[in-house]
């Protein structure tokens, strides 16, 4: 039976690929995120309004769930993963096992199929840093209209500054 | 936003729908926040249609987050989301519309929370189901949290 599963993807399987540190969140930061995902509107006052009764209920500003704080330039690793991710050179999106060392299979086109995220009780803050972990956990494949199709999880779980888990998201890719 | 009113928290309620257009001005603005989405497909409708599409379409991340916003709305600020999954059966394409709800399919009320348990759909405007999906929401009792 075809499969585009090695035994060298698999020895990846829970293995971490990759661990990032964010600067302290920016109360900027939160701001920019809010409007971009409530566009046209006007986000709700926790996200961006300190004098907002809601946001002193909350203890101040806090970031939306979904908020990623390691989008731009991140601590840890410093500014040449930029580079690496995007600039001439970079791996192409969707080459996860690349990072640790296996050449992916080939494909056509990457997408996301499914998203499943966890919260723990306390929001992401201005001054927050964030850590992540980020694992292959699941492959799994089947055939579709555009072919065998490869369906890869990618794990990565947040944590702060004081060791608080944040948030945990798993997203499946499928290639193509 | 007013505050939630517990009382009307009741298995089989419909929660108020979250509507957004499918449009590169939408899609600019979350890929400038968000910048490893700043990729073809979802800015060029050729590259769309290389991969099998018809046009270019959404990120799933800003669904995901459409999805949460749509919570948000009904629950208000005092709520929180405890976890949020959705499948994406196919994408919000390009000149398309949007649609976020939900319905209410369990509460369980504890001594300072309501913990509620949510079937999440996304539709676009011609009725296609774009991404079912499950989530569960805490909300405070008042006086807690």
């Amino acid at each position: 039976m075809k499969t585009l599963i090695t035994d060298d993807m698999r020895a990846l399987l829970g293995v971490v690929m990759a661990e990032e540190t964010s600067y302290p969140i920016a109360a900027s930061d939160i701001r920019r995120w809010a409007l971009a995902v409530y566009y046209p509107e006007i986000p709700p006052p926790q996200f961006w309004d300190e004098e907002h009764p809601a946001t002193i209920a909350l203890g101040g500003l806090v970031a939306p769930d979904e908020f990623n704080p390691l989008a731009w330039i991140t601590q840890d690793p410093g500014p040449d993963r930029g580079r690496r991710r995007s600039g001439a050179g970079a791996p192409r999106s969707g080459a996860f096992e690349l990072a640790l060392g296996v050449d992916p299979p080939e494909y056509r086109a990457v997408l996301q199929g499914e998203i499943r995220a966890r919260y723990g009780e306390g929001p992401m803050r201005p001054g927050d840093v964030i850590r992540s972990a980020t694992s292959i956990t699941e492959y799994s494949e089947r055939e579709g209209r555009m072919g065998l199709q490869l369906y890869t999880t990618i794990s990565e779980v947040l944590t702060n500054q004081r060791d608080e888990w944040v948030k945990t998201v798993d997203t499946v890719f499928v290639r193509y | 936003m007013a505050d939630l009113d517990l009382g009307t928290i009741t298995e089989g309620r419909e929660l108020p729908t979250f509507e957004r257009e499918g449009t590169l001005l939408h899609w600019a603005r979350y890929a400038a926040v968000n910048p490893v989405h700043i990729v073809g497909h979802h800015l060029d409708d050729e590259v769309a249609r290389y991969e099998g599409f018809d046009r270019a379409f959404i990120m799933a991340p800003l669904e995901h987050a459409y999805a949460h916003a749509m919570l948000r709305n009904w629950m208000g600020a005092r709520g929180r989301v405890s976890s949020l999954d959705i499948r994406l059966r196919r994408p919000l394409l390009r000149g398309r519309t949007l649609t976020a709800g939900g319905t209410v399919t369990s509460v369980q009320r504890e001594s300072d929370r309501v913990v509620v348990g949510i079937d999440i759909w996304e539709r676009d405007d011609l009725g296609e189901l774009l991404a079912p999906g499950r989530a569960e929401v805490v909300v405070p009792l008042d006086g807690a949290g």
